[in-house]
């Protein structure tokens, strides 16, 4: 079975359309970086924040108390069922399911929430802010929205759990009462998720982020959201979700990238949108793109948008229609210019292309990828 | 058009066979073990000793004691310390799975769960938090994630399946087997391992706490008086099979998982719409999905919270859809392990068909006389059992139903 892309929707720290985002991504802009430091930390790392503005343009009455993620998230869900030309009312809501991908989730009140436990024991837990810690709680802020009353998950994993999340919706919707899937990946940062990535050798404390380095000297976070409308019929298709596997040491992680690489090459694969961000997962990639599809062109946003996690791959699919539309790609900031891949190391046309892949190597061991046409 | 929340009838392809199961739970390690506390009506509730609850209302939960997980299989001395407990309980379940099906190959593994590791991001910001020593951070780091316990256990038997962790609150582990379920029936998938799990944390236990849903007397679902519910914790997992090829290959077949239904209710993110809308929608549609009439069910095992509002809301919503089937809460012998629930709950219902009893609702002292319900009180009943529905709901207005009902071939 194959979806349609119907609609995308793109909140990040270099503006929330999809045009105008991929416009800065052509122009080479790459977001700024913020510098956060926490009280009790030793530290100050760098980030790339989405603009305060468009989290303005996410009001809603539901999101009075929610946090940041859940405000990304309904903002980007909303843009992509407007693009999809979606009005949601009772009877359609009914056949729509919601699909929400998420990594960290919303570590900023669950930190506050916590916090208050340390410092001033369980009296002082505040019941306000515990809903908002639970992993689903972007999601029922959203359903709640569009009065969605029919089928609503959240997966939970790490950079790969986008594609999961498609692959999901690919189940789901062999219900023939499904018509629209709403796919969003979202995630916010926060310094304690900057200190634990660093822990964990896998995160640079300033930008700039470079990619297919041979140092991985690591990435910079990022936070945002991305959503993609799922309908049977439309010029962008999913023709194979890949959900990979994990792997079990990060040396196995190319291995995996091999495997999805060769089930979803058909001969025909034009571009490959990679994951690579600075760490491990760039030599995985490295290997098994040089070993199997060589000659596709391969790009990726991570050092102008940073490295959102929970809404990484959902980007990647938005960037993979959007090079497919205008058949260009952007320049892949900061790369190594020797390396042997081909890179588009400049604004790069891919006149004709029509297939592209999306590859995720995630932090926490999972892979997976999806291939797309242009019909 | 086929309504929504249930497969398409001409899409429906395959009868789903449940052909192996596992447990862990405050009610024991194990299928034979659980089945005989189910049988007792135990009580295991006991006082929190992992943490202080010298500042909270509720004292209590149900617990896995440790000497029993980290005596697992398959765990080396190194692991056995550095996993987070849900990795083994996760491991402990998968392991009796394994043990009456050591061929079972599945295609994708769907687990439920709402906190993941998260007694190690709780280490974690104390230590930073109190400048404490953080040599083993990276281990609390990587062993956080909610996906993290899944991958421990597929890897320590040799499993590669992609694993789907599905966070619907409260509803995750129902909603996971209820998704494994319709990837089976519709062919998509052959075998799916599916189930959930959740351990213990002090973070979610004073959440439960500070919103006065958790209670400091006995958790007694549905009753008159009661007044909230405990914490629990545990993990569950079912192998799902097409019937057909479990047969072929001669593997007993368990149960069948026959129906499932899936709403979002948007009332409130912590509480149940008082209407019972959103249970109603999912038991109904768990009804049309399996193609069943409300009359065949023969025992609910029920979300029973003991919440005035969830117990309320559910009642309502059973009696609306039912009429005078027994009904109970085994959360009332356990707590309410919450993403495991759902899991742990249809392994009760299994063993409830497999050995035709109605397990029990503990601690029931007088009826509700708002609710009309014929409760399974405080005594575990035999009956003859076919057909059982177990009800899962959550944070966020997530409603789960699954119908399971006794092999005839």
């Amino acid at each position: 079975m194959s979806l349609a892309i119907a609609g995308m929707g793109w909140v990040t720290p270099l503006g929330s359309s999809v045009d105008s985002v991929w416009d800065r991504l052509l122009h080479g802009d790459e977001a700024s970086a913020t510098t956060i430091a926490e009280e009790f930390g030793d530290r100050s790392y760098n980030v790339f924040r989405v603009p305060e503005s468009v989290l303005r343009a996410a009001a809603h009455p539901r999101l009075r108390r929610a946090s940041v993620i859940s405000r990304f998230a309904a903002a980007a869900g909303l843009d992509a069922l407007r693009a999809a030309s979606v009005k949601l009312d009772p009877q359609n809501a009914e056949h729509t399911a919601l699909i929400f991908a998420i990594s960290n989730g919303g570590v900023i009140y669950t930190k506050r929430f916590y916090r208050d436990i340390v410092n001033e024991g369980a009296q002082s837990a505040s019941p306000l802010l515990f809903p908002e810690t639970v992993f689903n709680a972007p999601a029922s802020h959203l359903a709640a929205i569009l009065g969605i009353s029919g089928a609503t998950y959240t997966l939970v994993g790490d950079g790969a759990v986008g594609l999961l999340a498609i692959k999901m919706a690919e189940d789901l919707m062999v219900n023939e009462a499904i018509d629209y899937c709403l796919v969003v990946g979202t995630e916010e940062i926060d310094w304690l998720l900057c200190d634990a990535y660093r822990r964990w050798r896998l995160l640079r404390p300033a930008a700039p982020l470079e990619p297919f380095s041979k140092q991985k000297r690591g990435m910079i976070l990022s936070e945002g959201a991305g959503a993609i409308v799922l309908a049977r019929d439309g010029p962008f298709t999913i023709e194979c979700a890949h959900a990979g596997g994990y792997f079990s040491k990060r040396a196995e992680a190319t291995d995996i990238l091999k495997r999805i690489l060769r089930d979803l090459d058909q001969g025909e694969i034009d571009l490959v949108i990679s994951s690579a961000n600075g760490t491990f997962v760039d030599e995985a990639e490295y290997r098994a793109l040089k070993t199997v599809v060589p000659n596709a062109f391969v790009y990726t946003a991570k050092p102008a948008l940073g490295e959102s996690v929970g809404a990484a791959a959902i980007w990647q699919v938005i960037l993979a229609v959007q090079a497919l539309r205008s058949a260009e790609l952007p320049p892949v900031l900061h790369a190594d210019p020797t390396t042997a891949l081909r890179l588009s190391c400049s604004r790069t046309p891919v006149a004709g292309a029509r297939r592209a892949v999306v590859l995720s190597c995630g932090l926490n061991q999972q892979a997976a990828g999806l291939r797309l046409a242009f019909r | 058009m086929a309504q929504a929340g249930y497969p398409n009838e001409e899409k429906v392809t395959g009868r789903v066979a449940v052909v192996a199961a596992g447990v862990v739970s405050p009610l024991g390690v194990g299928l034979a073990e659980t089945v005989d506390s189910l049988l007792q009506a135990r009580d295991c509730v006991s006082p929190v000793t992992r943490f202080s609850v010298a500042q909270c209302r509720c004292k209590t939960a149900g617990q896995v004691p440790d000497d029993r997980l980290l005596a697992g299989p398959g765990v080396g001395r190194r692991g056995r310390h550095r996993l987070h407990r849900a990795s083994h309980m996760i491991i402990h379940a998968l392991k009796e799975v394994l043990t009456q099906q050591p061929q079972f190959k599945p295609e994708l593994t769907v687990i439920g769960t709402t906190s993941g590791g998260m007694s190690y991001g709780e280490h974690y910001y104390r230590s930073l938090r109190q400048a404490e020593d953080l040599r083993h951070a990276p281990t609390w780091i990587a062993n956080y994630p909610a996906q993290k316990p899944v991958i421990d256990a597929q890897e320590t038997f040799g499993i590669s399946a992609p694993c789907q962790v599905i966070a619907n609150a409260c509803a995750s582990g129902t909603n996971a087997i209820g998704h494994a379920f319709e990837c089976v029936r519709s062919s998509r998938y052959q075998r799916v391992l599916a189930g959930g799990y959740d351990a213990l944390s002090e973070m979610v236990f004073v959440g439960f706490d500070s919103l006065q849903a958790s209670t400091p007397r006995k958790c007694c679902p549905f009753d008159r008086h009661r007044t909230g519910m405990v914490l629990g914790e545990g993990a569950a997992i079912l192998a799902l099979e097409n019937l057909e090829l479990a047969q072929k290959r001669g593997a007993p077949i368990l149960a069948e998982i026959i129906g499932y239904g899936i709403s979002t209710d948007n009332f409130h993110i912590t509480q149940p719409n008082p209407s019972g809308i959103g249970p109603r929608q999912a038991m109904e549609r768990a009804l049309q999905s399996a193609q069943v009439a409300a009359s065949e069910v023969d025992y609910i095992n029920a979300h029973g919270t003991a919440t005035v509002f969830n117990d309320a809301a559910e009642g309502k919503a059973i009696s609306a859809v039912f009429n005078g089937v027994p009904v109970s809460s085994t959360k009332s012998m356990m707590g309410h392990s919450l993403g495991a629930a759902g899991a742990v709950e249809a392994v009760f219902c299994l063993l409830a068909l497999q050995h035709q009893f109605l397990p029990s609702n503990i601690n029931f002292t007088a009826a509700d006389d708002d609710l009309d319900l014929n409760i399974v009180a405080n005594e575990t009943r035999p009956d003859v059992l076919h057909t059982v529905l177990s009800n899962s709901f959550g944070f966020g207005g997530t409603n789960a139903s699954i119908l399971m009902s006794k092999f005839q071939a």
